[in-house]
């Protein structure tokens, strides 16, 4: 097990200035690469060895290892256990974290031991710190340490990184021509602690908002980048996508509500021929009667209740009276001709298994529970309407007329031919029938306490709730415990072959088995129904046919492996709740118009297209977002600016149909920089994720994985080629600013879990409800999932400050490496679904049993966070209460996890370690050298 | 049996509420809600109806009430008595304007009272079978009474606008052509008079133009 991790030569202990300084301060500006030796022999693969032996390299090793004690105390941020007793002299022996066998977790380097090889050598991989802030990137300098580290086989590819000549000087010094935003720098030393990292999180670009104050808050629209080619050969150089992530009903902070607008007798203003809506980017011409199109430049009349004159500039005197001609995001009421019928009240639909194992779990109970107490708090109070069918191997309806006590439960145990025992009163008006309901909550988990049915009909119970509601629609709630088997939709056992992984058919696993799912999901969406799962087995569940019916009805997936109520109880009751009471879009459409010469040409995310570009929605709300893709249609646009206008036509709980529209404009550019300059990484990286989700469902993980690499590779590639003109690049790796992060969330992308690894890293149910996940997440959310924040409790619990004011200080984020990680310290991992608590092996009792209470020293796994009576614990409970409220759209469920204790550790936070090397996957600094490797290619 | 109830303003037949699973079982109910629509349009426009009246479509018949400015309507069964389906819409009424009495001039968008719906779906269940005890009371009371309450086809009800806006039409075309008549007439009056004297006047003009040459000349 001496497996030595090249790519993680960097701790904690850096370098010591002086070793830094010969680059750092005094960089030889301009000095090209030094001719073809050092350079050519850096970047052929395979090149192994070389002696580092350039003097200005020495230092930095000499802050590694070899001149530090072996006491394990001495060397932060290392997990590592300590020494097992006899193996060798190494204080650092490798430690494997993962499961027994599996070796997958193991991942930090086994340090020289202390009288092992000359410094020299050992700095293989260490690298000078970036001469500029801004930039790091890469030139690798990996090479096979001649000090006796065998790699072993299959852990090749670092290996393969080009050495560099240490005494290379001029790399990467910073070229003073260069203006640093534009030309980020390269550096010849590779040092990964400075590599960009998103550590403060989604940062949007702004210039944007400044340059047309007019346009809608990014949080509703954002582009991939806010420069859009002129030209169908510019666009074809850009080789990330062009499109935008559209989150219509994104939760506005308090004070910047979307303004409500009626237009009252004059109608809806819209264009005569696009039907673009009125919006702060129309002209009025001809002193007001006439107003301009700026979508397709139709040159409208304004009615006459609309007429305003206009001023000396051209404006409307009225403009400070009417919010849709200055705000990019309005509400309006819209009149009869946009209803097909009257507008349906909230309508909430549960389905819910009640077999032996929902039962067992405490499913039942905590969800019974959870729907009563949020009755108070369902929209659209008095006209909500709500009802239930539970089912095993037979189907059980629930009479709950007003005028019942109670409500009388009819089984009907025919699954070949459903059919509804009782015309009315299953769906019932949850205001007249609130005792019969709440009845009825309070029996549920009592009535099935003793099933042990294990069968499940899954499908005709489906098929019954359809018949329920198809007509009205409404959302529709399935709590499902176990594999459907029985009737229609049946499901096989095709579980976790791992023989198929790998081959052809690999991705059938990952789609709907059966055709029933796809269209049930068709026929739910024609009618209104919005599905939400929420699946609750331990075993296999086939999520990839359950959540099919999510997907094509705008609905979500939540999965809660292996449930139960005491542990993950208060996520289902946070989750359900949400969903429950969250304020949802009923019926809506949804479409986005764009300017002439360019089109709308690919959606991603759930939901079901109607035409060619109208998303149907049946239910959606402010979690759920949308990505697109854009395709030019004319050779050359010739407008200087495109506008893009989001429509979502919906009706509010209130039982009012409402039209929300977002404009947006971005200017027409001809030049491929300016692409660069303008791009937006969060939003790139949201289609990106979706693009590969979705290949995943029609080829190869490994496919999906090598396709975000390949268009990270192609697009530094054509910004390499746009600048290598005329600058001397050498054999630099360079980057827009603008997409600093993109190589490291690419690699996020592919750690996350519907991409990760080979059979044995994910089950695959996970796999798919985070996939699910993930296609509908905005893309803050799913930044945040991608690459997680970690920070350091520990000292901040110890200050004997008590304030509330200071938790924005604890919460500073750090890098998500082992690295970051002291044996001394207590961190928290949040990525927005999960929090981990990980102890360190050498944190202070003291916390961990002012913290745990007296089962401080217990097996992690059994033990909860709960309050103590505690100043610290209360300290941390209020941490923890701070970041979940920070974002309420999931509950993350909080884990303990004590260093080096295997496998759960693994499991749970190192192989979220992002930056790290795990089982098969790539390191960041790997990865980033791969990519670089890639662009040098076929430069 | 109630198919259908909808409730609209009569001033500018915007719809105000529309009882809920309204159209369920009923292959047609886009074609009649059709007719309801063109129906209140009708309204709308001022043609003096009776405040009470019933109008045929196919197999159903329409009841609709009008009391303060505000229509209510129901679709029900031919067979379904006249006299329930008023007291349905008197119930609803009375409700109405109890509950939204003051709001009804002012509401703006369509549905405004779309909450009321609850109560429709309500009363519509009471209504729903003929032969409770309480309908059977309802029907046997005289002191509602509906006899005179006018039936008459839908298309014929529809019809009345259109063949009243033929006449207008008919008459205001007949009133500009009978002045282009008039016009024309003079004209050619005129015309008349002067072929008829034109000859006459041109030989005296030219014989008193030879006296006043003669005079002249000696």
């Amino acid at each position: 097990m001496n497996t030595e991790n090249q790519g993680y030569p960097n701790f904690p202990a850096r370098p010591p200035p002086s070793s830094s300084s010969p680059f750092a301060s005094a960089p030889p500006p301009g000095v090209p690469p030094q001719s073809g030796g050092p350079e050519s022999v850096g970047f052929r693969p395979h090149t192994r060895p070389f002696t580092p032996s350039g003097p200005p390299m020495a230092p930095p090793v000499g802050v590694m290892r070899p001149f530090q004690s072996p006491l394990v105390s001495q060397i932060p941020g290392q997990g590592i256990r300590p020494p097992p007793p006899p193996p060798s002299s190494n204080s650092f022996p490798s430690t494997a974290y993962g499961p027994p066998g599996g070796g997958s977790f193991q991942r930090f380097p086994t340090p020289p031991p202390p009288s092992g090889p000359p410094q020299t050598q050992t700095l293989a991989g260490h690298f000078s710190p970036p001469r500029q802030p801004m930039g790091p990137p890469p030139q690798s300098l990996t090479s096979g340490v001649p000090g006796g580290y065998a790699s072993p086989p299959g852990t090749g590819f670092q290996q393969s990184m080009p050495p560099v000549n240490p005494s290379y000087p001029g790399v990467g010094g910073p070229q003073p021509s260069f203006p640093p935003s534009s030309y980020p720098p390269q550096t010849g030393g590779l040092d990964p602690a400075s590599f960009p990292r998103p550590l403060d999180g989604d940062v949007e670009p702004n210039t944007f908002a400044e340059m047309y104050p007019m346009n809608c808050h990014s949080r509703y629209l954002r582009l991939t980048t806010s420069a859009i080619p002129s030209s169908q050969s510019l666009a074809s150089r850009w080789h990330l996508p062009l499109g935008a992530v559209v989150c219509p009903l994104a939760e506005a902070p308090e004070g910047e509500e979307v303004t409500l607008i009626d237009f009252g007798s004059s109608g809806i203003i819209r264009c005569r021929r696009c039907r673009t809506y009125v919006n702060p980017y129309v002209t009025f011409t001809d002193s007001g009667r006439k107003w301009r199109c700026n979508i397709c430049s139709m040159l409208n009349d304004v009615p006459g209740e609309y007429f305003s004159h206009l001023d000396a500039t051209g404006r409307r005197m009225d403009l400070d009276q009417r919010p849709e001609l200055t705000k990019g995001s309005v509400e309006i009421i819209a009149p009869t001709e946009y209803m097909v019928r009257p507008p349906m009240p909230p309508i909430y639909f549960f389905l819910i298994d009640v077999s032996f194992s929902a039962a067992k779990s405490g499913m039942l109970e905590v969800a019974a529970q959870t729907i009563k107490s949020c009755l108070d708090n369902l929209p659209g109070y008095p006209r909500t309407q709500i009802g239930f069918i539970t089912y095993d191997s037979t189907l059980h309806f629930y009479n709950m007329k007003s005028s019942l006590s109670q409500p009388q439960m009819m089984v009907v145990s025919d699954l070949d031919d459903i059919f509804v025992p009782l015309p009315d009163d299953l769906l019932v008006n949850l205001s007249e029938s609130r005792n019969v309901v709440e009845a009825f909550l309070d029996s549920l988990p009592l009535m099935f306490q003793n099933n042990v049915n294990v069968e499940s009909a899954f499908g005709p119970a489906l098929k019954a709730a359809y018949m329920v509601m198809n007509q009205l629609g409404g959302k529709l709630l399935i709590f499902q415990n176990s594999l459907p088997s029985l009737g229609a939709g049946r499901l096989k056992l095709r579980g976790d072959d791992p023989r198929v992984y790998g081959t052809e058919k690999e991705y059938t696993l990952r789609v709907a088995e059966d055709n029933f799912y796809k269209q049930m999901a068709a026929d739910c969406t024609k009618f209104q129904i919005g599905i939400n799962v929420y699946a609750f087995s331990d075993k296999y569940t086939d999520i990839a046919s359950l959540g099919t019916l999510a997907k094509y009805t705008g609905g979500q997936v939540y999965y809660y492996p292996g449930f139960q109520s005491s542990i993950h109880g208060d996520k289902l009751r946070h989750e359900l709740a949400r969903d429950l009471t969250r304020e949802t879009a009923w019926e809506s459409v949804m479409r986005i118009r764009c300017g002439k010469g360019i089109r709308f040409s690919s959606y991603h995310g759930n939901f079901m297209l109607r035409s060619t570009d109208l998303i149907a929605l049946p239910a959606v709300d402010c979690d759920k977002a949308y990505a697109m893709q854009l395709t030019l249609e004319e050779t050359l646009l010739t407008t200087p600016t495109v506008y893009f206008q989001v429509a979502l036509l919906y009706t509010a709980s209130c039982g009012e149909r409402r039209i929300r529209v977002h404009t947006a404009v971005a200017p027409v550019v001809t030049d491929l920089g300016e692409m660069y300059r303008q791009a937006d990484t969060g939003s790139i990286v949201s289609v990106y994720t979706r693009l590969a989700i979705e290949k995943t469902l029609s080829g190869k993980l490994d496919d999906a994985r090598n396709v975000i690499q390949q268009k990270i590779v192609k697009a530094l590639r054509e910004y390499r080629n746009l600048h290598s003109v005329q600058h001397r690049l050498g054999s630099r790796l360079i980057y827009p600013e603008s997409l600093k992060f993109l190589p490291l969330y690419g690699l996020a992308i592919c750690k996350s879990t519907p991409l990760q690894g080979g059979p044995a890293d994910a089950s695959l149910d996970e796999r798919c409800a985070a996939g699910f996940t993930m296609m509908a997440l905005p893309v803050k959310k799913l930044l945040k999932l991608l690459y997680p924040s970690l920070f350091r409790v520990d000292e901040w619990l110890l200050k004997p400050s008590a304030d509330v004011d200071d938790l924005k200080d604890v919460l500073r984020r750090l890098p998500l490496g082992a690295e970051s990680l002291d044996s001394r310290g207590l961190y928290i991992y949040d990525d927005g679904f999960r929090l981990v608590l990980w102890f360190g092996r050498m944190l202070s009792p003291d916390i961990a049993k002012n913290l745990l209470g007296a089962d401080f020293a217990a097996e992690l796994s059994r033990v909860t966070v709960q309050e103590q009576e505690n100043g610290m614990s209360k300290k941390l409970m209020r941490l923890i209460k701070k970041v979940r409220e920070n974002d309420p759209s999931y509950h993350p469920m909080c884990f303990l996890v004590r260093q080096g204790e295997q496998p759960r550790e693994g499991f749970l936070f190192l192989r979220h370690l992002t930056e790290d090397q795990m089982g098969g996957s790539t390191s960041y600094v790997d990865w980033i050298l791969q990519i670089h490797r890639q662009v040098q290619q076929n430069a | 049996m109630v198919k259908m109830t909808l409730i609209a303003r009569v001033t500018d037949g915007l719809p105000l509420a529309e009882g809920l699973d309204d159209g369920r079982d009923l292959p047609d109910s886009d074609m009649y809600k059709q007719q309801v629509k063109s129906l209140f349009k009708n309204l709308s426009r001022g043609h003096n109806e009776a405040s009470r009246m019933s109008v045929e479509t196919g197999p159903y018949i329409f009841h609709y009430i009008i009391e303060g400015r505000v229509c209510y309507l129901t679709m029900c069964d031919r067979s379904y008595p006249k006299k329930l389906a008023f007291q349905y819409l008197e119930d609803l009424k009375n409700e109405f304007e109890r509950v939204n009495g003051p709001n009804i001039e002012t509401a703006a968008r369509p549905y405004a009272f779309i909450k009321f719906d609850t109560f429709i779906q309500k009363t519509k269940k009471l209504y729903q079978d003929t032969r409770t005890q309480r309908n059977i009371a309802k029907l046997n009371d005289e002191l509602y009474e509906v006899h005179q309450i006018m039936t008459r086809n839908v298309q014929e009800v529809l019809g009345v606008g259109e063949k009243l806006d033929q006449v207008s039409e008919m008459s205001s075309r007949l009133t500009s052509e009978s002045r282009v008549y008039a016009d024309k007439a003079k004209d050619l009056n005129r015309q008349a008079l002067i072929r008829k004297w034109a000859p006459v006047a041109i030989v005296l003009g030219v014989v008193f133009l030879l006296f006043w040459v003669k005079n002249k000349l000696w």
